[in-house]
């Protein structure tokens, strides 16, 4: 046999990560928590939700963050703050966090008692839509300063997410943003999708977005005791 | 750029393959499947793989082809098949239904690899 040889295969790519992402959900779920992927462009305001949401958290629903960020530890010193629990994941030149990266963190340190985990992603609206961590429920955060048209021209991200929350409410009346069409153009893509309101200024919002992420935790977290 | 990753990990899996081979071998090229759904840019994903490349010995004169795949989706309401794009905002042409399921456009697939023997 010489000349060229060809080799039929069929390989799908990146299922590294989607296996390392399962292994990542059999953690979570021996952990009893509920672990949400939070992603958004650069500064939608996904630290400030969860500042604001760690407030509205009854004291049965301990909260904990991982963050990633590609440098620094800003946005865990500001959790920290508010007496958090945060862990700082640095994406170094990855654009995203990957099920690989969370892996790794999850088999070295100890996590606290918590039953949800937020796992806020680096603010990007294209990358993290592509690598699943293991995540329960995948979250969009759309901010009004972005503009309406996001949803059209980022569709991979909505369409595979379980929640749309439109931050910064309190600037709608300063932007051209029609929160009709933004959740017409997201319905399109993802029927299922349920929507959110808020400002982490005004407050507006927050209680109902609360109510739903609790009852989420508690939802999965009974459903586990009896899967066990 | 996630493209650098997925650039990565098909360098890897040609290398593997060809570890697997009685003979020492390069690869000449690589096929590889690409949904229109899969924020993949196939400008930057060749541009990765050609940098790339020439840190893996065996697939320094290795050929990236890509096939791209279009969107198509069938309706939520309709079950109508179509292709799914930003200029119908996604919906179906038929009925304006959303997207019930993706019939395409999610691949990312090596699909051959062309080999050669060394002499
Ligand atoms: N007006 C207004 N500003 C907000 C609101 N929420 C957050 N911001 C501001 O938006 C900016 C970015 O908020 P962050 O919470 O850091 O956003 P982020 O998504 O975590 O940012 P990265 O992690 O860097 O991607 C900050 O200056 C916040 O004060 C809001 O509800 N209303
Ligand atoms: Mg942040
Ligand atoms: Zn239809």
């Amino acid at each position: 046999m010489h000349g060229p040889t060809e080799l039929h295969i069929l390989e799908r790519l990146l299922e590294d990560n989607e296996q390392l992402a399962s292994h990542n959900q059999e953690h979570f779920d021996e952990l009893g928590l509920l672990a949400v992927n939070l992603m958004s462009a650069p500064g939608a305001g996904k630290t400030s939700l969860i500042k604001s949401t760690a407030k509205l958290m009854p004291a049965d629903c301990p909260i904990a963050v991982i963050e990633g960020d590609m440098v620094g530890e800003l946005d865990v010193e500001r959790l920290r703050e508010d007496n958090i629990p945060a862990y700082q994941i640095s994406t170094g030149r990855a654009c995203h966090l990957d099920a690989q990266m969370v892996a790794q963190l999850l088999h070295t340190t100890k996590l606290p008692d918590c039953k949800i985990l937020f796992l806020e992603n680096v603010g990007n609206l294209v990358c993290p839509a592509e690598f699943p961590l293991g995540e329960h429920l995948r979250i969009v955060l759309l901010s009004i300063t972005e503009g309406d048209d996001k949803p059209i021209k980022y569709p991979v991200i909505f369409h595979n997410c379980d929640a749309v929350i439109f931050t910064k409410s309190d600037l709608l009346p300063f932007c051209k943003f029609s929160l009709e069409k933004a959740k017409d153009a997201i319905s399109s893509l993802n029927p299922a999708v349920e929507f959110f309101v808020v400002s982490t200024i005004s407050g507006d919002g927050l209680p109902q977005w609360r109510n739903w992420i609790v009852e989420k935790a508690n939802k999965k977290i009974s459903h586990l005791h009896i899967g066990l | 750029m996630h493209e650098t990753a997925i650039a990565k990990a098909i360098l890897d899996r040609i290398t593997d393959r060809l570890n697997n081979l009685h003979h020492a071998s390069n690869a000449t090229a690589v096929e590889v499947r690409v949904g229109e759904f899969r924020n993949v840019d196939p400008e930057s994903l060749s541009f990765a793989f050609d940098s790339l490349k020439k840190e893996y010995p065996t697939c320094i004169a290795c050929a990236l082809n890509l096939e791209l795949i279009e969107t198509r989706a069938l309706c939520k309401d309709g079950r109508h098949e179509y292709k799914a794009s930003a200029d119908n905002a996604y919906r179906c042409p038929n009925c304006g239904s959303a997207i019930g399921t993706l019939v395409s456009g999610k691949e990312l697939d090596i699909t051959k690899i062309v080999v050669s023997q060394n002499k």
